[in-house]
């Protein structure tokens, strides 16, 4: 059977409709880079981390984790804002330090060292780690996070991870 | 695109929807393609594709944009040169803004000289009146929000052009600013009637026009 001429040529109809839904995809690419772009831009810039000033060395016990609250300034957006933190610094030696971010590997919450048993106990389910950050039980995947951290004049200095 | 159509056509029936929406004939004065000087006729629907143009900018512009005196400005300035393509987008809306006050217009004007206001169609001149003072709305607010020294003297002076009303000019003026000085409640004020209260008016007068121009269709020519 040969075809009919409206099976072969493309009507007037057709062709306006497949020009209206060029120049709406024209638009929706002209739109859609630029605006997701502009949506994800904040989320790429990485953050500019710096040593901070973080405790004496003198304040440090030699046998237990110390709690340790550090501020420093971060750019948030369009402000400058105060930002406070609170790590674990734990002696391994003469003047050997390790510091851990006081953040459960879990799902972040906040924790406490229980003195009693020498661990790492996070309040929220139940995770725990031991002296080293090694996890001990509990839901949390990865043993603590360890900050950077040196010494200079005695004092101690960390860097965000 | 074909596929989900007829997918969703299969179980929904949307034919008759869309041709009741898409399918009716535009008459031959009314149609650029057969009279050039009918792109008059397009003038209506250019302006309302630069009002959703400028709805799409404006809600992405608002995840960066904070309505308070301590931040307005730094968070423009933020977009306009931190943010990857915020210089454009902000462009985009600010330019926007006039076009489309300029084709709102010029819309009317056409409307005007081809006499389409008259009987049966002054009730859309009406709501076309309605459209036209939104709009303007949207400038005069949206003006303020960058907080700079243009914006807040732009927005005392068009404050104080309220206050000139015989009587409650006075009273007028200070519902507008929130209190006797432009300030802080001036701006969430302004922002929240530029982001909440003109486009919920605005969507109910296009609602109201263009069900009024699919009744009525279009004007005779002249
Ligand atoms: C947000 C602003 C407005 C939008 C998006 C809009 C949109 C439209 C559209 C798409 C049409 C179809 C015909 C055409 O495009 O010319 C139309 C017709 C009409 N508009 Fe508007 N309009 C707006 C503001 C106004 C204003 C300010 C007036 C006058 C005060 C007005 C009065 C009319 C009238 C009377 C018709 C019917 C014209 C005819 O049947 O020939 N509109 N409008
Ligand atoms: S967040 Fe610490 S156990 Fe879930």
């Amino acid at each position: 059977m040969t075809a009919t001429i409206a099976e072969t040529t493309t009507s007037r109809r057709n062709f306006l409709a497949n020009g209206i839904k060029a120049i709406a995809g024209f638009f929706i690419l002209a739109l859609g880079i630029p605006l997701t772009g502009f949506t994800i831009s904040s989320a790429l810039k990485k953050d500019k981390h710096d040593w901070i000033e973080a405790a004496e060395l003198g304040d440090l016990s030699d046998d237990k984790p110390t709690r340790i609250t550090y501020h420093y300034r971060r750019k948030d957006g369009w402000m400058t804002t105060e930002s406070r933190k609170t790590a674990f610094v734990v002696k391994e030696g003469n003047d050997a330090y390790t510091v851990f971010a006081s953040r459960c590997t879990h799902l972040g919450c906040g924790l406490d060292w229980d003195a009693t048993t020498n661990q790492f106990k996070c309040p929220c389910h139940g995770g725990v780690f031991d002296a080293h950050g090694n996890v001990v039980e509990g839901p949390p995947p990865r043993p603590l996070v360890k900050l950077g951290c040196k010494i200079e004049g005695r004092k101690l200095f960390v860097m965000e991870a | 695109m074909g596929r989900i159509y007829a997918f969703l056509d299969d179980r929904l029936n949307l034919e008759p929807l869309v041709r009741a929406i898409a399918d009716h004939p535009v008459p031959d004065h009314a149609n650029p393609l057969k009279t050039p000087k009918a792109l008059m006729y397009c003038f209506g629907g250019i302006a309302f594709m630069l009002i959703l143009l400028q709805i799409v900018t404006g809600m992405f512009l608002m995840l960066y944009y904070v309505p308070s005196p301590d931040h307005a400005y730094a968070s423009v300035t933020y977009i306009q040169d931190e943010v990857m393509f915020g210089s454009l987008v902000r462009a985009v809306h600010r330019v926007g803004a006039s076009a489309a006050i300029v084709m709102v217009f010029l819309h009317m004007m056409r409307v005007y000289f081809t006499g389409a206001y008259k009987k049966p169609r002054e009730l859309n001149w009406i709501a076309g009146i309605f459209l036209l003072v939104i709009v303007i709305g949207f400038g005069f607010s949206g003006y303020l929000l960058p907080w700079d020294q243009k914006a807040y003297w732009a927005t005392t002076v068009g404050i104080n052009l309220v206050a000139t009303v015989p009587l409650v000019g006075d009273f007028l003026a200070n519902v507008l600013r929130g209190g006797s000085e432009v300030g802080a409640l001036t701006l969430v004020r302004f922002f929240v009637i530029h982001v909440m209260f003109l486009p919920a008016l605005l969507l109910v007068f296009l609602a109201a026009h263009f069900f009024m121009i699919r009744r009525q269709g279009i004007s005779q020519p002249l």
